[in-house]
């Protein structure tokens, strides 16, 4: 069924499609509404589901948690100061292994104030053991929740996954999404239980660990977040037989054969992204798109193998790590190592919603022409936009 | 319900069993003991960073017959809210859910979530284990921590009063609310058993000495904290719908004094400060008792 849903509204479908059933969540900006529609939806008796009306999102983040270890499927919706309010939480949920899934719409961080969209708040929890995917459209937001929660709940995964979709840019914005039939869901997300806090077979959680153990735990929770990658081709794979909408696994390249610049991006600017490469190529220029959809694990072995061809690539960052630059051009520049002299240039845009269009893109895309045409080093990182 | 009304129909089937790591003569160890042979196997505990959440285990042991979940410091009721929702959509109605923290845990860096919790009249059981110190990391200073009272972070004595944490829960209006003492199990036990019996949020304080806080020998835990009984310092009672009822009447007052002077913690107070507090405590005797 084609309904025309915001980001948000994708997302609370998700969830009802998913038969979510414990949501704990504190309402921000701009992912509140997300909340208010599935609050909805248990009201109006279309979703069976307690709704857990906690009073801060760390506190969300727990009840999730507490729900998942006792055997219901759980999910949540935040961003920004939420998110990283959460951050402790968060690296509980993926230490103790549990599938919960949530929402961030990303927001900006403060100081100083905003509302308004950029990857910061994400990309300043990368180090947490989730599964971090990135959407580019509000059809993505619904599918990949929905693969979130198979791919979570996955027996060699059983790690928690954000799904990040930007605020306003996706979560305000209208757009056509094909919702899937809720039995065709069923079959492809069966609920199973694994409680971890059952009377009937008692566990001592989360004891204190010496170092003759820690180290151990920490390489297991590490393999399964590789494995996590792996997963999710398949999970796409098999979602697409339910829809035909196959949105790839790690990432997707565009226009790549034989591309000699490839521009890099996550979330909304990927379709931005993919104009200005149709747009270069109707110049003659030989551009190209690679789109990161997951971010942790960092995919570096597909990366590498779709820019084993390119002459040079350019990340596209909507994020700041301070001091160090865009967080994919890092991510980027390590997994090529070693190929070569694969030169990657680095800008950092749009951040607290500076509006980015297409014209933006084939800019920078001439900017590095031009440098790559001199021969000039690439900067660390540069500043678009200003 | 029939109420277990002598220390012989105690169960003997213990839940928080030995070889746990508490000290000797932990006022905490004693009080899960206690409490555990109320509540049964069907029970789900979470209990924030503390001293409980550690002696319960370690590595791949536990002393734990239950299910049990050593939580962040924040959120032990936020996890006992998730828990509880998970079991009611699972239609299993017969499991205790319990968040059991210190008082740093409850009237500090856990109130957020406590408060939380209380509002939504959550159907779970608080337990606050008050040893009036933050005694997991050496004892420092808390908002439960007496006035006066020496800590490495207060070594002229806490400079202001104790929060009044009871008052403060009885404002959520919980469907039970209770205080007790290690030292009257029998108390104690019959408490957890209404708990146990009664739906929505219940709230139960306990006093809790920890000899290596208080700066007294470690055999002295339950002397202690029957003497702030005695003294009228920690008075024992229930209320059910606001309803309060006295369950124990000190058959003996003490003057505060000689609970104070057994402690190491309050070698500052003066006389005039004793006196001081002898008068607040015996206003509140007065005011409870009534």
């Amino acid at each position: 069924m084609r309904q025309l849903l915001n980001g948000n509204e994708a997302a609370a479908h998700a969830a009802r499609l998913a038969r979510v059933e414990v949501l704990a969540s504190y309402p921000i900006t701009p992912a509140a509404p997300v909340m208010e529609k599935i609050t909805q939806f248990i009201a109006e008796g279309s979703l069976k589901c307690n709704f857990v009306r906690v009073e801060s999102d760390h506190s969300a983040l727990a009840a999730a948690l507490g729900a998942t270890m006792a055997g219901a499927r759980s999910f949540l919706i935040t961003n920004s100061q939420g998110l990283a309010y959460m951050s402790e939480v968060l690296y509980h949920v993926s230490g103790l292994r549990q599938p919960v899934v949530m929402a961030v719409v990303n927001r900006a961080l403060a100081a100083p104030h905003s509302r308004f969209p950029e990857h910061g708040d994400v990309v300043a929890q990368e180090a947490c053991g989730w599964v971090q995917l990135f959407c580019e459209n509000n059809q993505e937001v619904l599918d990949s929740l929905l693969q979130a929660f198979r791919l979570g709940e996955d027996e060699r995964v059983r790690l928690p996954v954000m799904v990040n979709y930007e605020g306003y840019i996706q979560s305000h914005t209208r757009e056509t999404v094909d919702l899937p039939e809720q039995e065709a869901v069923a079959n492809f997300l069966p609920l199973v239980r694994r409680p971890v806090l059952d009377v009937n077979n008692p566990l001592a959680v989360n004891t204190v660990t010496g170092p003759e153990l820690y180290i151990d735990y920490k390489y297991q929770q590490d393999a399964a977040l590789q494995r996590a990658g792996e997963v999710l081709q398949e999970v796409s794979t098999a979602y697409a037989g339910l829809t035909g909408r196959d949105w790839g696994g790690p990432v997707t390249g565009y226009r790549l054969e034989d591309a000699a610049i490839v521009l890099v991006a996550m979330g909304s600017l990927v379709s931005t992204a993919r104009i200005a490469v149709d747009a270069l190529r109707a110049v003659g220029e030989k551009a190209g798109l690679l789109k990161v959809r997951l971010f942790r694990p960092f995919p570096a072995a597909a990366v590498r193998e779709s820019l084993r061809a390119a002459e040079a690539v350019v990340a596209l960052d909507k994020n700041i790590v301070y001091g160090a630059g865009g967080a994919l051009a890092r991510e980027l520049r390590a997994g090529l190592y070693g190929l070569a002299t694969m030169p990657v240039y680095s800008y950092i845009l749009g951040l607290g919603g500076r509006d980015v269009g297409v014209e933006d893109l084939t800019s920078i895309y001439r900017q590095v022409r031009e440098q790559l045409g001199a021969g000039t080093t690439p900067a660390p990182y540069q500043w678009y936009g200003l | 319900m029939e109420l277990i009304n002598s220390l012989a129909d105690v169960p003997e089937t213990e839940l928080f069993t030995g070889g746990h790591g508490g000290c000797r003569g932990c006022g905490a160890a004693l009080a899960v003991r206690q409490a555990m042979k109320a509540l049964g196997p069907r029970t789900i505990i979470t209990i924030p960073a503390s001293c409980m959440a550690t002696i319960g285990g370690s590595g791949l042991s536990t002393a734990w017959e239950i299910p049990f979940y050593h939580s962040l410091f924040e959120c032990a009721p936020a996890v006992a809210s998730g828990i509880r929702a998970a079991l009611d959509i699972q239609g299993i109605k017969d499991v205790n859910v319990v968040s059991w923290a210190g008082d740093a845990g409850t009237a500090d860096i856990g109130f957020q979530s406590l408060t939380g919790a209380a509002e939504r009249q959550e159907n779970i059981i608080h337990v606050c284990y008050d040893n009036e110190t933050y005694m997991n990391t050496g004892g420092q200073a808390g908002s439960i921590t007496p006035y006066l009272a020496v800590t490495p972070d207060t070594p002229g004595g806490k400079p202001t009063p104790r929060k009044d944490m009871l008052a403060i829960m009885a404002a959520h209006h919980p469907a039970y609310l209770a205080t007790a003492s290690v030292a009257y199990p029998l108390d104690l036990i019959q408490k957890f058993q209404k708990a146990g019996e009664i739906q929505g949020f219940r709230y139960i304080h306990i006093l809790a000495p920890c000899f290596k806080g208080w700066g007294i020998r470690e055999d002295q835990t339950v002397q202690l904290a029957r003497l702030a009984v005695e003294c009228g310092l920690w008075q024992l009672y229930e209320e059910i719908d606001g309803r309060r009822r006295v369950t124990v009447i000190p058959e003996r007052r003490i003057p505060v004094r000689e609970y104070l002077r057994l402690q190491g913690r309050f070698k500052t107070m003066d006389e005039a400060a004793i006196a001081a507090l002898q008068a607040e405590v015996d206003r509140r005797f007065q005011e409870v008792q009534s």
